[in-house]
């Protein structure tokens, strides 16, 4: 009997210190209550086609970046 | 797709305020609110260093956690947006933002507030895309259209980037090689302590 309350004992400090270790969601904890909103790549332009959506934005994205717009300078 | 995030290279901007600007026209925001706005340290010494600021689309947001309405929602590319239908203008928010993102108009006499506006990343609102009332309560719908927000894409030094974490990331780490300078995230050995430097942070290798 004493050997079961040590081993619930430990158990449950085990728990309580493994709790730590949970890694917590990202998820909100309260939930929206407006209207739902259309995915971007819903409309005229894209036609639901996710994909075309993300290749356009990525183009743009590394159009950001001169060093692929200009050419590479000599070397020296 | 990762998350859509704004970086601001303190080393490139000049103050222009062309990103301020590109915001207020691109979605007519009214007299007395900005979305974006330039934020000058040691200005007129040496070492003065200007970023662009706007709502920074937070991961675990603080507006959201607060507002007594439940008007906040997050989209599937991170980006944090709300509902002005549903908006009360009490203005929670704006205390609980450490940027200062949340704006309100004046909506009457006597200062009354208006319902909250602040930067959408230029992705509207919950409205059809593209519509009338989209762009009446929330502004232009660029990401729809296939392009990132107006203020990184006017950007003339390229100093605000726009678009998905991994790829402005890189193009970051690109520049701070290529230069052979600059490398330090500014602001974070004040926020964080420790070393600021890009390279030394976990798993950075600029």
């Amino acid at each position: 009997m004493k050997l079961t309350k040590t081993t619930m004992a430990a158990a449950l400090a085990a728990a309580a210190f493994l709790a730590g270790c949970t890694e917590l969601s990202q998820e909100p904890a309260r939930s929206y209550a407006g209207k739902e909103d259309a995915k971007p790549y819903a409309g005229d332009e894209f036609k639901g086609d996710k994909q075309k959506w993300e290749k356009a934005l990525a183009a743009r994205a590394d159009n950001q970046n001169e060093y692929l717009r200009t050419p590479q300078a000599p070397a020296k | 797709m990762a998350r859509m995030k704004f970086i601001c290279d303190a080393e490139r901007c000049i103050e222009c305020n062309g990103c301020v600007t590109a915001c207020k026209n691109e979605h007519e925001v009214p007299w007395g609110v900005n979305r974006r706005r330039l934020v000058t340290v040691k200005d007129g010494v040496p070492g003065e260093r200007s970023i662009s600021v706007a709502c920074m689309h937070c991961s675990d947001a603080p507006c959201m956690a607060v507002c007594p309405v439940d008007c906040f929602y997050k989209t599937d590319e991170g980006i944090v947006l709300h509902d002005k239908d549903l908006c009360i203008g009490c203005g929670y928010c704006f205390y609980a933002c450490p940027f200062g993102a949340p704006q309100f108009p004046q909506a009457g006499a006597f200062g009354l507030r208006g319902k909250m506006d602040k930067c959408t990343y230029c992705a509207g609102g919950p409205e059809e895309n593209a519509s009338a009332d989209e762009y009446r309560k929330y502004g232009r719908n660029r990401l729809a259209e296939g392009k990132l927000p107006a203020c990184a894409e006017m950007c003339s030094t390229k100093a605000l980037l726009a678009g998905d974490g991994e790829v402005i990331t890189k193009i970051y780490r690109t520049r701070v090689t290529t230069r052979g300078k600059g490398d330090e995230i500014w602001g974070w050995a004040m926020a964080y302590g420790g070393s600021a430097k890009l390279a030394d942070l976990p798993g950075g290798r600029a």
